[in-house]
């Protein structure tokens, strides 16, 4: 039996915070809590007891503290909070695993406002340069978590990286929440998986998705 | 978070501020809570834990179930299973804590990365080592000939809270001793003062 692992999801209150948090809710973790609006932080903890009444986890009042219990911390939190959130963990994230979500749009969605040299994953890397920073998340909308299987295929959800083992252990968490993980690459490939949501958002716009939409490789 | 780490780094080797700061970056700093496990049998003993707060413990368990406690761990003690650390086999250790604990973990990896940019810090494991060493032949020896008295000072010697931080069995069981008998030996060596 394997020890087991505690996630931080900080940001649990927001749209995919709350969402990856219910997901999982019957996964093998210790879960612990910390979002900034504290009614719609009880009721994603109470949603979560009523799939599994008795999952392990916790709504823990101080992002630094959870992170410092955590084995893998989840930033869920917009690219432009990232730089604040960062600074309250740095100290107790040193060796971990921290899990970049967002995507640096603009405004009006029609592109990043990151540079084309670098990422919101590599932003991160660099307000952490002792972190394991590894890009997830960010390829599947928030409404997807509840439905990881659209048209009959399982999303596939995108993990770049550039530590194997923090790979495997995202790949393992990414699973467990219900999505088909695919390791993309080096955490630079966070570029393209960035650039890759800008176009899902912008074509569910146009399209009328209703935000359930998602990525997937066929093949043979 | 790190001031007992440096504190017992200092007994033995001096660091500048530089490496003092370069030191931090290969540790991961974990709490751990009162009943949580740090490394359950079977698993391959990831890290070497150094223990800023709080009380651990490691254990074997035997066939009908009965825990046998092989060590304590409290502030400015290491803890880990240094051969399943070693060689990358499954331990046959459980470790769990017995208070809420603050403890800095150091990976196989970043221990090499550590000793490669701060080469003083051979010296400081290699006496660490060599102290392990000492203590485990002299547990071997003691458990062999010395009494459950003898044991019991050199603990509370080592750690005067232990006592009143760790349960009457637990104690025992380190012992090797029944809990009554830990509780009659006590009586003795309070009567004695």
């Amino acid at each position: 039996m394997a020890t087991i692992k505690t996630i931080a999801i900080i940001g649990a209150s927001g749209n995919m915070g709350s969402s990856i948090a219910i997901s999982l809710a019957k996964a093998p973790y210790r879960l612990l809590l910390f979002g900034k609006e504290e009614k719609k932080l009880r009721s994603v903890f109470k949603e979560i007891k009523l799939i599994n009444k008795l999952v392990n986890a916790e709504v823990i009042g101080c992002a630094a503290d959870a992170s410092w219990e955590a084995d893998i911390i989840i930033a869920a939190v917009p690219f432009a909070a990232e730089k604040e959130l960062a600074e309250k963990i740095k100290q107790v994230a040193t060796g971990k695993i921290v899990i970049s979500i967002s995507n640096p749009l603009n405004d009006t969605y029609t592109g990043l406002v990151t540079n084309a040299d670098t990422s919101a994953a590599e932003e991160l890397q660099n307000f952490l340069p002792h972190s394991k920073v590894i890009k997830a998340f960010n390829t599947t909308f928030a409404g997807d978590f509840s439905q990881p299987v659209i048209d009959g295929k399982t999303v596939d959800a995108f993990i770049a990286g550039n530590d194997e083992e923090a790979l495997q252990t995202v790949s393992d968490v990414v699973r467990a929440a219900g999505f088909n993980p695919i390791k993309a690459g080096a955490l630079a490939v966070s570029r393209t998986l960035e650039n890759m949501q800008a176009l899902l958002i912008q074509l569910s716009i146009k399209n009328n998705y209703n935000w359930v939409a998602g990525w997937k490789i066929l093949h043979n | 978070m790190y001031e007992i780490l440096i504190e017992n780094i200092f007994k033995k080797i001096v660091l500048n501020n530089d490496e003092q700061q370069l030191l931090k970056t290969f540790f991961i700093p974990k709490k751990l809570r009162k009943k949580q496990c740090l490394l359950q049998e079977g698993d391959v003993s990831k890290y070497l834990a150094f223990v800023e707060k709080g009380i651990l413990r490691s254990y074997t368990v035997d066939e009908k179930g009965g825990e046998h406690i092989a060590e304590f761990a409290f502030e400015g003690w290491w803890i880990g299973d240094q051969f399943s650390f070693l060689t990358g086999e499954p331990s046959t250790y459980n470790i769990d804590a017995l208070e809420d604990c603050e403890l800095l973990l150091l990976t196989k990896q970043a221990e090499e990365q550590m000793l490669e940019k701060i080469p003083k810090m051979e010296r400081f494991f290699r006496l660490l080592l060599q102290n392990h060493l000492i203590a485990t032949q002299g547990r071997l020896v003691s458990s062999l000939s010395n009494s459950a008295e003898e044991k019991y000072k050199q603990l509370v010697n080592a750690c005067p809270t232990i006592p009143q931080r760790v349960p009457q069995h637990m104690l025992a069981s380190f012992l090797g001793i029944t809990p009554e008998t830990l509780s009659r030996l006590r009586k003795q060596i309070s009567q004695r003062k």
